[in-house]
């Protein structure tokens, strides 16, 4: 037990050393632009395809829970109202944490697991290049940009779900549903909504990165790395979630 | 095609379709032999199975160390059931009704939380380290070796982990509906102080406990096609560790959507027809 106990805070202890040194690392000159760009592209390939399919999938869902309660009340036009708390506050975050987490941090953490493996971050090293400043910060700053642009295209995806459901299937007026989006939901939810996908972002791209350059052990351990980013990344932004939300709602009445 | 005229050469856009229709059939054919053998692997692998069972709910390697599958899932459907608990009791608190806040939990935990997140767990834990595992078994030759031993690779290796996976999603599904349900309660009842009758009382109304049953059937239905899915990858994977990791990523990628796609699906046939909520009288 006190071995399992050493690992872990090992483990925790080496994550924190990564990420303040890659926060250190993040505001050195010059910023290593061409390495942004190739991989705010590739994890934005990898994740724009699950991004919109995780918000169609889970809109429909909550929209037809939500409207059949809605019809039964006999106000089937307040799905606006619906549809802005579950897309907006609820469902964007968390579709944010399984996209960034699920598709651009066990991307992130393939290539650098295999490069890892391949010896390559070694040879960076000798050669007295900073693997942390080289290639660690700019795929952080990637997740982090891509996770605010990820929620905003999720969120446009799940209103447009929440509008046929309630206006197609369960004959709301087009008008009232606009009308209703903004009765609860103003700015301060959108700007709490935006703040959480920058930290889940950051969060994700860190551990991608922490696990990826600390494969150990051959093709079963790139693997599991990959499968520990994915379990890890969601485990902390789901408590990342509720911490921030609760924080907000007390912090900020109303 | 007229006679003379120069045929014309394969662009490269039809050659990708073409690519991605051979994967599709591939993935099919793959998906049909899994399950016909699962036959095979009831009879002959039941040791097998029973011991990938134990392995997938407690987890192997650092997975264990969190508590495995169990755990890992109910804290994710115990986080989102704390979120329902406290959208629920500020929205109900907005317009004036707080006490019904309980309504939340009991439809959306039930409904949407405890199928999709749990499917979501599922696939992050179970699936991905399937992936993982059947990865570094064919790019080890492993799977090779089976082979030449005359052990059929997709009966032992397959279609045991499908059963296995579908097996221990039962009680999984259980505990982390439990989860959720409790994480709002404990919101609710000590986060805000409503008295825990109240509570009780609503939640209590407004459960329909065939919807438990249904949420389950759904999230029966989306785990094996999953287990399908990250079983094709890890049994396909190529190109030495580089590959394994890929192979993991793109399986949680694509698993993922399936799994949410059928939980819509399901919800249409289950949920959709009829009416299970009965305010107005």
């Amino acid at each position: 037990m006190t071995v399992k106990v050493d690992g872990v805070a090992r483990e925790v202890g080496g994550f924190y050393a990564m990420a303040l040194d890659t926060e250190r690392a993040t505001f050195r000159w010059p910023f290593q632009w061409r390495e942004f760009v190739t991989q705010f592209w590739r994890i934005a390939a990898v994740s724009i395809g699950p991004c919109i399919g995780l918000m169609l999938g889970f809109s429909f869902f909550t929209a037809l829970t939500f409207d059949l309660l809605m019809v039964e009340l006999g106000a089937p036009d307040v799905a606006g109202v619906a549809a802005a708390v579950s897309v907006i506050e609820n469902l964007g975050p968390i579709i944010s944490v399984l996209v960034i987490g699920g598709a651009g941090a066990t991307a992130i953490c393939a290539d650098l697991g295999a490069r890892t493996i391949r010896e390559e971050i070694s040879a960076l090293e000798v050669l007295g290049i900073d693997p942390i400043y080289r290639l660690v910060v700019p795929r952080v700053v990637a997740t982090t940009v891509l996770s605010v642009l990820l929620m905003g295209l999720g969120n446009m995806f799940g209103l447009a779900a929440f509008y046929s459901v309630a206006v197609f299937f369960h004959g709301a007026t087009p008008g009232g549903f606009v009308e209703n989006l903004t009765l609860v939901v103003g700015a301060s939810q959108m700007v709490l909504a935006t703040a959480k996908a920058v930290v889940f972002g950051h969060i994700a791209g860190l551990m991608g990165c922490y696990l990826g350059l600390n494969v150990k052990g051959g093709s079963k351990g790139v693997g599991e790395a990959v499968n520990q980013t994915v379990i890890y990344s969601f485990v902390a932004l789901f408590f990342f979630n509720v911490l921030l939300s609760a924080i907000w709602f007390e912090a900020v009445p109303g | 095609m007229k006679r003379g005229t120069k045929p014309e050469p394969i662009s490269h856009e039809e050659r990708e379709w073409a690519a991605g229709l051979e994967n599709l059939g591939r993935q099919v054919s793959f998906y049909g032999t899994a399950l016909r053998s699962s036959a095979k692997a009831l009879t002959g692998y039941k040791k097998e199975v029973l011991r990938l069972l134990g392995e997938m709910s407690l987890g192997t390697g650092a997975l264990a160390v969190v508590g495995g599958t169990v755990v890992v899932t109910c804290l994710l459907t115990f986080a989102v059931g704390g979120i329902v608990g406290v959208q629920g009791y500020n929205n109900m608190d907005d317009i004036g009704v707080s006490s019904m806040a309980a309504v939340f939990a009991s439809v959306i935990d039930t409904r949407i939380i405890a199928p999709a997140i749990a499917g979501i767990g599922i696939v992050a834990t179970l699936g991905a380290g399937t992936t993982a595992e059947l990865g570094a078994r064919r790019v080890s030759e492993e799977i090779d070796a089976l082979e030449v031993m005359a052990v059929r690779p997709v009966a032992f290796l397959v279609s045991t982990r499908i059963i296995a996976g579908v097996l221990v999603v039962i009680p999984l599904f259980l505990l982390a509906t439990m989860a959720s349900y409790w994480s709002s309660e404990l919101w609710v009842k000590l986060f805000y102080g409503q008295s825990g009758g109240v509570y009780d009382h609503y939640f209590n109304r407004f459960l329909v406990p065939l919807d438990i049953v249904m949420a389950g059937v759904s999230t029966l239905v989306a785990t094996a096609l999953a287990m399908l899915i990250h079983t094709y990858y890890g049994y396909h994977a190529t190109g030495g560790p580089a590959g394994v990791g890929e192979a993991v990523g793109k399986s949680v990628r694509s698993s993922m959507v399936v799994v949410l796609f059928v939980d819509v699906a399901m919800a249409l046939a289950l949920f959709g027809n009829f009416q299970t909520f009965h305010i107005s009288g």
